[in-house]
């Protein structure tokens, strides 16, 4: 019964994204000329080096990473910080709170039709033509099974961060800022940018401890490995596992403190 | 109806500023923040080019000091449109809720008025570091410091900047025609991340189609050869300048026309 208005939701969420088919169309133009930058960039970087393997990774290795990472990116990103923000500000915010469902499960449910939608019109398609481009250098084992476990808790560490991000605009009344600084920190210290791998030792150590690896690196390392070692995979499940449930604690923790705190003009 | 002066519009434009800040002052917390936002955007960019280059020293015959040099004048040449031409951002807000018909009723040049309303101090922070890199890379690579250096220095930076203030005068002015242009805006915005490489590092296809089609390569690439490789400067970054107006100017026009077409909303 419970996951029934749950799915409503997101079949509502599924016929507006369709709504939007020409933003869908811009995106998948701005997607293939960042990919198009990405490809020559790195083959030139690598063409200057000298070698084929650099830090562990080969040319294909790092663009199959690089573009799945935005792929998952493009999938992942909810706006969630804008649409609290938002809600904020204009004082909808009341009427989500009044509603039957706890707020975070609402927001994250009511997006879920968008992010089924990406998934199937994004990222399959552009995984697809990695696969294809690459000729074969995606293995295709028993790593897609646990790269699939790995991106759904990606999913809801990515979204607990967010939400956590959009709570402090209950303090700020500052979107733009706030959504900004997390942005940049989670797309350079997740590996969405530049493949952990390339980092230097320490600061690899230093995001060893992070949360924001489990959102890109660990998905997309997992991925890549085709012979993977059931203990070292465990390991890289177990950490994003742990966060996971960290993370939304914190959050909902975080949430219920800051409520208290809401003013809303008017609404 | 007379024209109206240089001198004119120069002196309401410093009204209008005036009034901007004034507004801004009293976000002071979201002034703050949006301003650390910045300086993060600006940290993390230089954070991913060091990581990038500790395992390469050069890309395609072009070493650490120059691709840092083209990165210095890509962040100068965007601050004017981030800090003159950034309500363009708010543009298909107006059109779409109808406020836009205020700015037609004003006896002043309506594209001058609309841009006017908003000035981004933010910019500011980004022209610093850019100026920073510029001065430090400068020095690294041991270019001469004469008056005809820097003359050159500030025409190719002004044209650098006319060419993206038209990419997104263009982009914003789709918003006549489509109703939701931010993603265009935000695909134009990209533009700027991918000015910063060399061209040469493409495809001769891509190298025509990032030359005339997507002027990107005029952003950093044509205008820095002129100081940067004084030996081999090609055809085109003399006519860059000429190429910067011809944009701008058809951006405007672009925009006008949009602009003259608006019916309203009717509200």
């Amino acid at each position: 019964m419970k996951i029934k208005r749950y799915l409503a939701l997101t079949r509502a969420g599924i016929l507006e994204s369709f709504q939007y088919r020409l933003a869908m169309l811009v995106m998948i133009a701005g997607n293939l000329l960042y990919l198009i930058v990405v490809y020559f960039f790195w083959k030139a970087v690598y063409a200057s080096s000298g070698s084929d393997v650099v830090n562990g990774m080969t040319f294909s290795d790092t663009l199959i990473y690089l573009v799945l990472a935005t792929a998952l990116f493009n999938f992942m990103e909810m706006y969630t910080v804008w649409e609290i923000g938002r809600n904020i500000q204009s004082g909808k915010i009341v009427l989500d709170l009044l509603k039957p469902m706890r707020y975070r499960s609402y927001l994250f449910w009511s997006y879920s039709g968008t992010l089924a939608t990406q998934f199937v019109f994004t990222f399959l398609p552009t995984f697809v033509i990695v696969c294809i481009a690459t000729n074969g250098a995606v293995p295709l084992g028993v790593n897609l099974l646990y790269f699939a476990v790995s991106v759904v808790m990606a999913v809801i560490i990515n979204y607990a961060v967010d939400f956590m991000t959009g709570t402090v605009c209950l303090y700020t009344e500052s979107i733009w800022g706030i959504n900004i600084m997390k942005q940049v920190i989670v797309l350079l210290l997740s590996g969405a940018t530049i493949p952990v791998a390339f980092f230097p030792e320490g600061m690899k150590r230093a995001v060893g401890y992070m949360p924001f690896q489990s959102i890109y690196n660990t998905p997309l390392t997992i991925l890549l490995n085709g012979k993977p070692d059931f203990t070292e995979v465990l390991e890289a499940l177990g950490t994003q596992a742990f966060w996971c449930i960290v993370l939304l604690i914190l959050s909902s923790l975080f949430w219920k403190v800051s409520l208290r705190k809401i003013t809303v003009n008017g609404g | 109806m007379k024209r109206k002066g240089l001198r004119f519009y120069f002196r309401i434009y410093r009204k209008i500023l005036a009034q901007d800040l004034k507004s801004k002052m009293s976000y002071r917390a979201d002034f703050i923040i949006s301003t650390i936002g910045m300086i993060f955007t600006n940290i993390a960019g230089f954070v991913s080019f060091w990581i990038l280059f500790r395992s390469f020293p050069e890309v395609n015959g072009w070493g650490y000091h120059e691709i840092l040099f083209l990165y210095g004048f890509s962040l100068i040449s965007l601050t004017p449109v981030q800090c003159f031409f950034d309500n363009n951002w708010s543009l298909r807000m107006y059109v779409y809720s109808g406020d836009f018909i205020k700015y037609c009723f004003r006896p002043i040049n309506l594209f001058f008025y609309y841009q006017s309303e908003v000035f981004d101090v933010k910019g500011l922070g980004q022209l610093a570091f850019g100026l920073g890199t510029l001065i430090y890379s400068w020095n690294r690579i041991g270019l001469p410091f004469t008056p005809v250096m820097i003359l050159k220095t500030v025409v190719f930076l002004i044209t650098a900047s006319l060419i993206m203030i038209a990419v997104m005068n263009a982009a914003a002015a789709t918003c006549f025609w489509i109703t939701n242009s931010f993603y265009v805006m935000d695909l134009a915005l990209k533009f700027k991340d991918y000015a910063r490489y060399p061209i040469t590092i493409f495809s001769p296809f891509f190298r025509f189609i990032f030359t005339f089609l997507m002027p990107i390569a005029f952003i950093a690439y044509y205008p820095s050869l002129v100081i940067l490789r004084p030996d081999e400067v090609p055809l085109l970054s003399w006519l860059s300048p000429l190429f910067g107006c011809v944009f701008f100017w058809l951006s405007y026009k672009f925009w006008m026309y949009g602009a003259m077409k608006y019916s309203g909303t009717g509200s």
